[in-house]
């Protein structure tokens, strides 16, 4: 078994002004690549799809905040093309409140397993997910004001980037490199008050498979 | 990490457009970029997003005297292979 191994991030919090957003993003070579992208915006338009160098991403899910007249989406494409290539954003209308973009690829990853998503809850809002030997574990948080922290697990501060798109985002916190063990872990994160979100997502590691250039492999005769 | 630096301008006549121009790790370059972004289009757009929401303002209005706009907010770890050239003094935009 093997953690995910994180390649390259892009963040930024532009006002996009169009029915769509687009930016270069370089994804590495690699085996078991894994592309994923977070976003957050004002639920005044919706995201109607992202695509990267023209290939459909699939949408984990796309959730409206209504209370904080948000939404949040989580897009990912498994085996994305690699190179430097246009990851585009698309929207039902045009856009003019900021967005909250994070993107980040791996290697090593066998894709999108459990994930959980909890709207707005006074902070501290702690939530747990179930995840698979050597997976990692994403998360975001969206507030009406500053978010404190991301502990992924509970007690671990994690970093994060922080956006403004008329709410308060952070994004991009993701759990150490080395990979969790097979279990349940708390997710926590907080806002210096009132109340934050909290959504999880794992990102799977690789199975290990048994070689056969050694002695792995036994037959039983009967 | 680095930033890249992106050109706004207007795209038809209701549209902004983004173009990535260069990238940079100068702080000062990074902060005069943004100081003027949010003395013109930042400013423009927090004062108008309901009326641009609605139609009731164009975003042409503010290129009428002004081609384009630079922001440098968007990170990444690595910008090597993104085809655009390191900016080290303003001047050089």
């Amino acid at each position: 078994m093997s953690a995910p191994v994180s390649v390259n991030t892009f963040n930024a919090n532009p006002t996009p002004g169009n029915n769509f957003y687009q930016f270069s993003y370089n994804v590495a070579s690699g085996s078991d690549r894994l592309l994923v992208i977070q976003l957050t915006m004002a639920n005044t338009v919706g995201y109607s799809g992202c695509t990267y160098n023209g290939v459909a991403m699939t949408q984990l899910h796309s959730t409206n905040r209504g209370g904080l007249s948000q939404r949040m989406a989580f897009f990912y494409l498994v085996d994305p093309p690699t190179g430097n290539n246009t990851l585009r954003i698309n929207f039902s209308g045009n856009q003019w409140n900021p967005i909250s973009i994070h993107a980040r690829n791996f290697t090593g990853s066998g894709g999108i397993g459990n994930e959980g998503r909890t709207g707005g809850q006074t902070t501290p809002n702690t939530q747990s997910l179930t995840v698979s030997q050597d997976s990692r574990i994403m998360a975001t948080a969206c507030s009406v004001n500053a978010i404190s922290t991301i502990q992924i697990p509970q007690g671990t501060n994690r970093t994060f980037t922080t956006h403004n798109t008329n709410r308060q985002v952070g994004t991009g916190a993701i759990s150490a490199s080395s990979g969790l063990s097979a279990g349940t872990y708390n997710i926590r994160t907080t806002s210096t008050s009132g109340s934050v979100t909290n959504d999880r997502v794992e990102i799977l590691g690789l199975s290990s498979s048994p070689t056969t250039d050694d002695a792995d492999f036994f037959m039983i005769l009967e | 990490m680095i930033t890249i630096i992106s050109k706004i301008e207007l795209e038809g006549t209701d549209n902004l457009k983004y173009t990535d121009v260069g990238y940079t790790s100068e702080e000062s370059v990074i902060n005069q970029i943004n100081e003027d972004y949010d003395a013109t289009l930042g400013k423009f757009l927090g004062e108008n997003r309901t009326k641009l929401e609605i139609g009731q303002v164009s975003i042409s209005t503010f290129f009428t005297d002004i081609a384009y706009v630079n922001e440098a907010r968007a990170t990444v770890e690595d910008a090597s292979d993104l085809g655009i050239a390191e900016i080290t003094n303003i001047n050089e935009l």
